[in-house]
This record gives structure tokens, C-alpha cells and sequence, in this order.
């Protein structure tokens, strides 16, 4: 069976970087994006099964991105976890109310996210690995 | 609000936006090296990784309760700016 594919679109290359090999390290296929501009377009090029999206980005930002993908029917239906710096719940409100599946506030803990990538995807859930030690952290 | 209170306002949203970025990185590295995708560590540098993540927890903790719990900025709050003149020696 193929690899599911994931967009992330973070502005901070390094953010995009660990999360681009903590996820290639879990059998699935990525595709980059800096801004909000070149998010919408790697999607429309590489059509994800799934797209972690960050909120405070050049080029107008997660909510933007968002609120095109949504005018688009063929990446309309692609789900969207918002993985934000931003603090509060008054984001975390605004980005399910925008459709986002689910809201994670960084730093994310790494079980965390992979265990929400799988439920959205629809994925059996893995065991754990217990290396890590931040097991617990959200 | 007056540009110096929206300024102060912001602040807490500001760094805690700025730390999240850079703890992010700090923890997913951290793990990164932990879970040997990298390679494999020795137990003496799995420790003082450990160390390192423990300690950006720490902040983490610092971080959620002083910005993220921090109340918004009160309007009543006076901000005054004056110019002031270099002494003179």
C-alpha cells in the first residue's frame, strides 16, 4: 500500500525540517511549503492526504490558507491539523471553526501528533515507542 | 488603545509565539536524537539529550504559565513616554 503523503506548511525551516523526518521515520511521504501562497499551491500540485498547517506565516497566514483551500473542491476535503506557536484558545476556536480537524500548540509532543495524524487519516493506532522521554508532554 | 499599550498588549502573544518556535525545534530535534533517526547515541549522550529535554520542559512549563495564563493587558493601564535629555558632563 503506498505511503500517505503530508503537506506541512511552516515558515520556520527548521520546524518544517524535524517534522519533515519524524514523519518520513513513520512511513509517510511529505511535501514542503514556506508561506500561505506556496501552501495552497504545493497542495493543488501535490494533492495531500493530509496538511499540517501553521497559523503566523508570510503571504497571509494559516487562517487564508484555510479559507482557499475551502473554495476549491478537490482540496476542499483534505483534512487540515493547525500546528501553531500562537497561544490561546481564542486560536485554537477560530481554526476548528475554520475546519481544521484538530489544533496542537508547539512545542508538539511527537506521540501527540503522530497519534492525530493517524485518527484523521483514519489509520490504526501503533504502538509506542519508548524511546522518547516526552511522552506526556502536549 | 494607544500604540505603546497595543505594544504591551501584544508582548506575551509576541514571545510566546517566538519561544513555541524555538522550543519546538529544541524538543523535536531532541526526540530526534533520542529515537536514533539520526543514528545511534551512546548512553552517556542519550542521557544528556534527556538532560536537555527535560530541561526544555522546564521551560515549556514557565512559558504556559507566564504567558499563555498571563490575563490580557488592562485597558486601564498608563503608559507614559517622555523624552528625556542626555546628561551633560
Amino acid at each position: 500500500m503506498a505511503n500517505k503523503k503530508i503537506l506541512i506548511v511552516d515558515d520556520d525551516r527548521d520546524v518544517q525540517q524535524g517534522m519533515n523526518l519524524r514523519l518520513k521515520a513513520n512511513q509517510y511521504d511529505t511535501c514542503l511549503a514556506g508561506d500561505a501562497f506556496s501552501g495552497v499551491a504545493e497542495a493543488r500540485r501535490s494533492e495531500p492526504d493530509l496538511i499540517l498547517l501553521d497559523l503566523g506565516m508570510p503571504a497571509g497566514g494559516g487562517f487564508l490558507v484555510m479559507e482557499t483551500l475551502k473554495m476549491i473542491p478537490s482540496l476542499a476535503v483534505i483534512p487540515v491539523i493547525v500546528v501553531s506557536a500562537r497561544h490561546g484558545l481564542a486560536n485554537q476556536k477560530r481554526a476548528l471553526e475554520s475546519g481544521a480537524k484538530a489544533f496542537l500548540q508547539k512545542p508538539v509532543d511527537d506521540n501527540q501528533l503522530l497519534a492525530v495524524i493517524r485518527q484523521t487519516l483514519g489509520e490504526p493506532a501503533r504502538m509506542k515507542k519508548p524511546a522518547s522521554r516526552d511522552q506526556g508532554v502536549v | 488603545m494607544t500604540k505603546p499599550t497595543q505594544r504591551i498588549a501584544d508582548l506575551p502573544a509576541y514571545l510566546s509565539h517566538e519561544l513555541r518556535n524555538a522550543l519546538a525545534c529544541i524538543h523535536q530535534f531532541g526526540n530526534i536524537l533520542v529515537d536514533g533517526l539520526a543514528g545511534e547515541l551512546t548512553g552517556e549522550q542519550r542521557e544528556y539529550v534527556g538532560i536537555m529535554l527535560e530541561n526544555a520542559k522546564k521551560i515549556r512549563s514557565v512559558l504556559d504559565t507566564a504567558l499563555d495564563g498571563a490575563p490580557p493587558a488592562s485597558p486601564n493601564i498608563q503608559t507614559k513616554i517622555e523624552r528625556v535629555s542626555k546628561l551633560e558632563t
